[in-house]
């Protein structure tokens, strides 16, 4: 019953960002496992939005629709920017510890599947014409997300504005080099694997 | 069990021999259409090549020819090489030489342009000689159209017709070397009238402030003036409209899809449908050899239907009258079948067969329609003429000879649109990869269902809001009664 309260806090947090993320941090009233839930839900709707929009709104062929890529590409971001982000706060004073950066950012996710999944049986029904009202709301989930996430960190770090500003920019950069030490990271891998290989074989025969 | 096993040889020859033998050489080139997504999708054959006509029985066979005009199955052929205009049918008899206008004195000079009006008469423009003639249909000289008497031409430049046409007001519409205004118009007595239709100069705002506020002098003339676009050729339709093919297009224009044909109406105004999923300038890719198509010449269909030949991969556009890409054929190269320099295309009456003039090898090239061909250029025809169930026919027919057509879904989708079956039609643009009309279907389809199901959605709705109304009318009343209980007990 805990888990449903839990989840059910998310509505709070919408309408109540300030006090919402204060409140999830201090007094300990989201947890984990509710955010993600959010990320799973979040990953879910990006497959089914996929193949389930209307054809009018759908940019997506049906034929590139890739499910593995789908769970990568959110649960990727997600991280990374968790990871990004509390690898600088940690240098920067920030209060929140990574359980929480990963709890904010969870429930910052609400939005999209509040808005997105209604946005689903819409499309189906909506001509061109009044295609403004499809890509407006979609707008606005995408806009509401992005408050949600500036101000969960605001909050979870206790930072003024203008730091908050300036951490968000420096977390996109940072997950850019994380990603591409990552990707630096393999190719060595890949490198060195192939060489023993080489050395392994050559001694074989 | 022996008897069998002697039989069986037979057997085997007999289905060998039962085969068709009449098995056709194969097409040199690929056949493909663009669809929705840009990538280019291989289709049946619409054009087979059947053959060459190189025209070695003639005393002096062509030599660099550039103009050829199509009607009924004969052949005008303005060869430009030895200075005549040469009229000839597919079986390659010459039926007319022309070498002269008004006597042998005054001969034609590598004639560029060759143009057949509906009463026969025959126009040429004598491009050596600065000059259109007309003669009859039995070569007989009528007159010359000379140089246009304007100040608008730099008289220091020398005037070569190229090609010519006549609409069927019998008003004269001439391209000229170098003459960029647009097309020179000539009335019926030969006076020149005007510049019709002017090709726009399309400037980007970053090159025209680099030009002239920013660059030297020096930089400035080294630069390549910003003029007009000239026409490379120019086809009249049955209604008097003018198609015109560009073809000096710089890579950026190409990018950027600039209009490489127009379909001038004869105020000069472009009138060219473009609702296709592209621009039309040919293949949306550079070919292998990093070449742009280059229209060359341009032969329409009384129903709208166009054919484009390009003349730096050898190969015809097809597109029908909303300017979507209906099919691409044809290549260059040395196989029979292929083109060398194609300058010219033309077509017969019901576009049964394609005329491509070729330069380099001197000969024209025929193409024959296919059955899919057919079917596919019927539905269009019959679709125009208003014929919607002749064109759902011819659809089908498509569609089973290749069901990868977008436009044969679109087709049908229309055709049920138009009989009210919108859920239907709605399914067909859906394949077609429509839009716009999937979005019309849907328009009407959840009128009608909204319609239909009036009744079921209000009592939902209605539903919907007593349930729980109510619900919370009787809790009040629960609850008063409740508070009227507690006084009692209390009391």
């Amino acid at each position: 019953m805990r888990y449903v309260q839990e989840l059910k806090y998310g509505l709070h947090i919408l309408f109540h960002p300030f006090d919402g993320f204060w409140c999830l941090k201090r007094e300990k009233k989201g947890s984990l496992a509710a955010a993600l839930t959010f990320v799973v839900i979040t990953i879910m709707l990006t497959t089914f939005e996929k193949q389930t929009t209307g054809f009018l709104f759908n940019t997506v062929r049906l034929k590139d629709v890739n499910v593995v890529v789908d769970i990568l590409t959110v649960t990727m971001v997600y991280v990374l920017w968790c990871v990004a982000n509390w690898c600088l706060t940690s240098l920067m004073d920030g209060e929140g510890k990574m359980k929480d950066i990963f709890i904010a950012m969870g429930y910052a996710m609400l939005p999209l599947i509040l808005i997105r999944l209604p946005l689903i049986v819409i499309s189906l029904v909506l001509t061109s014409e009044e295609g403004t009202f499809y890509y407006v709301l979609s707008n606005i989930s995408y806009i509401w997300t992005g408050f949600l996430v500036f101000f969960g960190t605001m909050v979870t770090h206790q930072y003024t504005f203008k730091k908050t500003v300036l951490t968000c920019i420096c977390t996109v950069v940072g997950m850019g080099i994380i990603m591409f030490i990552g990707l630096l990271f393999f190719t060595v891998i890949q490198q060195i694997i192939t060489f023993v290989t080489t050395i392994y074989k050559e001694l074989r025969f | 069990m022996k008897k069998k096993f002697l039989w069986a040889p037979f057997a085997i020859a007999l289905t060998l021999l039962s085969e068709p033998l009449t098995v056709k050489a194969e097409v040199p080139y690929e056949t493909y259409s663009y669809n929705y997504y840009s990538e280019d999708v291989k289709q049946p054959h619409v054009y087979i090549y059947e053959e060459t006509l190189n025209f070695k029985n003639f005393d002096t066979p062509l030599s660099s020819p550039q103009d050829m005009f199509v009607k009924d199955d004969i052949f005008y052929i303005a060869d430009t090489g030895n200075s005549r205009i040469v009229k000839t049918d597919p079986s390659g008899e010459l039926l007319l030489e022309i070498k002269w206008a008004s006597n042998e004195k005054d001969p034609l000079s590598k004639p560029q342009g060759v143009f057949v009006t509906d009463e026969g008469h025959i126009y040429v423009a004598d491009s050596g000689n600065g000059r259109l003639v007309e003669y009859d249909g039995n070569g007989k000289f009528l007159r010359t159209v000379g140089r246009p008497v304007t100040d608008l031409i730099d008289p220091d430049v020398v005037y070569v017709p190229q090609k010519v046409v006549v609409d069927h007001d019998g008003r004269i519409y001439v391209t000229a070397y170098g003459i960029n205004l647009g097309l020179i118009e000539f009335n019926l007595e030969g006076e020149f009238q005007s510049f019709m239709g002017a090709a726009q100069v399309s400037v980007s705002p970053f090159q025209y402030i680099w030009k002239n506020y920013f660059s030297t002098k020096e930089q400035r003339a080294r630069m390549a003036t910003i003029v007009p676009t000239e026409y490379s050729n120019i086809f009249v339709d049955e209604n008097n409209f003018i198609y015109a093919t560009i073809n000096n297009l710089t890579n950026a224009d190409m990018m950027n899809g600039a209009d490489a044909v127009r379909r001038l109406n004869p105020t000069g105004k472009d009138i060219l449908r473009r609702l296709g999923h592209y621009a039309i300038i040919g293949d949306l890719y550079k070919s292998e050899d990093n070449k742009w198509s280059s229209f060359i010449d341009i032969t329409a269909t009384d129903y709208g239907c166009y054919f484009i030949l390009d003349n730096a991969n050898g190969k015809v556009f097809g597109y029908d009258y909303d300017g979507n890409s209906l099919f691409v054929f044809g290549r260059n190269g040395n196989r029979e079948g292929n083109v060398m320099n194609a300058v010219a295309i033309g077509a017969n009456a019901d576009a049964s067969m394609l005329y491509i003039l070729d330069y380099q090898l001197n000969g024209i090239l025929s193409f024959s329609v296919t059955d899919y061909g057919r079917h596919l250029l019927d539905a269009l025809r019959l679709n125009d003429m208003g014929d919607s169930e002749g064109s759902i026919r011819e659809w089908e027919e498509v569609l089973r000879l290749n069901s990868n057509n977008e436009f044969a879904y679109t087709g049908l989708g229309k055709s049920f649109l138009a009989n009210g079956e919108y859920k239907k039609a709605m399914e067909y643009f859906k394949s077609g990869n429509n839009k716009k009309y999937y979005s019309k279907a849907l328009y009407y389809h959840r009128k009608e269902l909204m319609e239909k199901n009036f009744g079921k959605i209000m009592a939902l709705l209605a539903v919907l809001v007593l349930i729980p109304v109510t619900v919370s009318i009787v809790k009040k009343i629960k609850r008063w009664a409740g508070e009227v209980k507690c006084d009692m007990s209390k009391n």
